[in-house]
């Protein structure tokens, strides 16, 4: 077992422990680092069997016509890119699930990045005290877990005995009968935007704040004596010199956005009953549990996978843009 | 709570010196009262749906939206009904062994798999790294078709233990993204100093190591109990009978065909969302951390 390579001395074997450089064939074999492995091995042996196998597992699925007959039997039951020919010619995905999905997640994004951006500059602007007052209330909007935050909009909605509904009738915008907004494409996910942007605002703010932190005083100075005025000052000093915070929370709360499932699932209809509302994980999970359909649902995870796929790249992109993993 | 315009306003424009400065220049008073005003407003935004939460779960009944915004009377039935008759300690239980199965393997798994890649340097490192944060992408609806069907396999479906393996598996990649930061800062000449006096490495790590990062651990620990705490999809579909439903999926058990007790909603959503804030107060600069990696160094 060789001494463990410390991290400063990288690319020098020898000054590991600043002994003489053995032989050359010995030297070989002592750089085959075992601990690392070792230490490693069941890390990455519970990812590898959780999450990388069932990753695989899903893609082989959405090759095979799989339902409940199969899942009772264990035998496959391949039908080539059938799954995928009938998903995309299915214009329920290009009229409702897609728009659903990637619709939303741009205003949602949107939304979530512009009001914590506003968030953190008036953050900037208050001092010491009211800054943490102000940013512990904000956490607390974050910390609320997904799925009870959910329930307390879907009672704040309620339909029949719920804040606002009483609240518009009472000034006479809804009459006795009502208006059921859960049953509206359009409405339902103004209110699961309104549950995102609320739920997801916060890590923007703080982490924009933590950036703008960072920016030297003289260069906000400088673009004052030369007679900038804020707006001028934001676009052209700010956002520049902290672009690549910027990046990393939009594709982080993109990857989010995409893949919202309680926040729709527990919703009225939600869950199955009313199509119009699904977007693509929702509609993954019940082509799969309630339909028994499984290579189909299977077809529609792979999709949103490549999806996030893709926008990972650029997370990646954006995290390591000129900085190497240390 | 209810009243923070008025706190905020006499706060932001402190009385005093300022006032007369103030006086003079209108524009800076109209300032003030404009950041006031943006201060209220926001914290009325971020607070109002934990305080509608918690003034539903404490009204005495919570019937209509309007009367549950003020609050007259104080009651703690929903949360008497919730414990005892509607049977959610025996889901409180479920979440609460999940949870520790979670946080006890993650930890471990991960304080051993962030030593790696913060200590050594070896051929993949890199990859290792990227597989890290890539696979915290794939999105959960991907995965709970497979993993039915393994659990399922493995007859693991129903069992608490294989819920908790699970989520080992989901709170692994941030627990080792977040504890390789821990490690790192722990200065190399601390264990040089260690070799020196003859310690071997496994002693090295367990009496020098293990004490410096412990306060990282237990920050990790915290988000592996949160993401267990909070997950719903795979509890959802692996969790049938309902004895051995979590909190998540316990609170569907509320929802009549026709009518919601949202009162006793409210208030079980409360026992859930209560120790998740705590926790999460105590360890959100972690988060932001872990999160932004290096982009924030500047």
């Amino acid at each position: 077992m060789s001494e463990p390579v410390l991290v400063r001395p990288a690319a020098d074997p020898a000054s590991a422990a600043g002994r003489p450089l053995p032989p050359p064939r010995a030297r070989r074999r002592r750089r085959v680092p075992l601990r690392p492995w070792l230490l490693l091995a069941p890390g990455l042996a519970v990812i590898g069997v959780l999450l990388l196998y069932p990753l695989g597992r899903v893609v082989w699925l959405s090759f095979q016509d799989y339902g409940l007959r199969n899942v009772v039997s264990g035998e496959p039951n391949y039908n080539g890119l059938d799954n995928y020919v009938a998903l995309l010619t299915d214009p329920f995905l290009w009229r409702v699930v897609l728009p659903n999905t990637i619709v939303f997640a741009v205003v949602a994004v949107g939304g979530t990045v512009v009001l914590g951006t506003l968030v953190a500059l008036l953050l900037r602007s208050l001092g010491p005290w009211w800054r943490t007052v102000v940013i512990g209330c904000v956490l607390v909007a974050w910390a609320m877990p997904a799925v009870t935050g959910t329930y307390v909009w879907i009672w704040i909605f309620d339909v029949d005995r719920g804040l606002v509904r009483q609240l518009l009738q009472a000034v006479g915008l809804v009459g006795p009968e009502g208006f059921n907004w859960f049953t509206e494409r359009l409405s339902f996910y103004a209110i699961v935007t309104l549950n995102i942007v609320h739920h997801g605002f916060p890590f923007v703010a703080v982490t924009v704040l933590a950036g703008l932190l960072t920016i030297p005083r003289e260069l906000t100075e400088a673009a004052m004596l030369d007679g900038a005025n804020a707006w001028q000052r934001f676009w052209r000093v700010t956002v520049p010199t902290i672009r690549p915070v910027f990046a990393v929370v939009t594709i982080l709360s993109t990857i989010w956005d995409f893949k919202v499932f309680a926040q729709v699932y527990l919703m009225p209809g939600g869950g199955g009953t009313n199509p119009e509302v699904f977007n693509l994980g929702v509609w993954s999970y019940v082509r799969s549990f309630a339909q028994q359909s499984y290579g189909l649902g299977s077809a529609v995870a792979v999709l949103l996978t490549l999806m996030l796929l893709v926008i990972t790249i650029g997370y990646l992109r954006a995290v390591f843009r000129d900085e190497e993993l240390r | 709570m209810t009243t923070p315009t008025a706190a905020t306003a006499t706060a932001v424009a402190p009385a005093g010196a300022g006032r007369a400065r103030a006086r003079r220049s209108p524009r800076r008073t109209a300032r003030r009262i404009g950041k006031g005003a943006a201060v209220a407003a926001l914290l009325v935004f971020t607070l109002f749906p934990a305080y509608f939460m918690l003034a539903s779960a404490f009204a005495p009944r919570a019937t209509s939206g309007i009367d549950v915004l003020l609050p007259t009377e104080f009651s703690l039935r929903h949360f008497e009904y919730v414990l005892t008759r509607a049977g959610f300690l025996t889901y409180l239980g479920n979440s609460v062994l999940v949870a520790l199965i979670t946080v006890v393997g993650s930890s471990l798994l991960a304080l051993l798999a962030a030593v790696a890649v913060a200590r050594f340097r070896f051929r993949l490192r890199t990859t290792v790294l990227i597989l890290i944060l890539v696979v915290q992408m794939v999105p959960l609806e991907a995965l709970v078709i497979s993993l039915f069907l393994l659990a399922r396999d493995l007859q693991m479906l129903n069992s608490l233990i294989g819920l908790g393996v699970v989520y080992i598996a989901l709170s692994l990649p941030f627990a080792v993204w977040m504890l390789r930061g821990f490690v790192a800062a722990v200065p190399v000449e601390v264990e040089e100093a260690a070799y020196i006096d003859g310690a071997s490495w496994g002693r090295m790590f367990w009496s020098v190591l293990f004490p410096l990062v412990a306060p990282g651990l237990v920050a990790t620990g915290i988000f592996s109990f949160i993401t267990a705490w909070n997950e719903f999809i795979l509890a959802l579909t692996f969790m049938n009978d309902s004895d051995k439903y979590t909190v998540a999926v316990g609170l569907r058990q509320f929802f009549g065909q026709y009518t919601t007790d949202w009162g006793a909603v409210m208030a079980a959503s409360t026992i859930i969302t209560l120790p998740v804030m705590a926790f999460f107060l105590f360890v959100q600069r972690g988060l932001v951390s872990g999160l932004v990696a290096g982009a924030v160094k500047g």
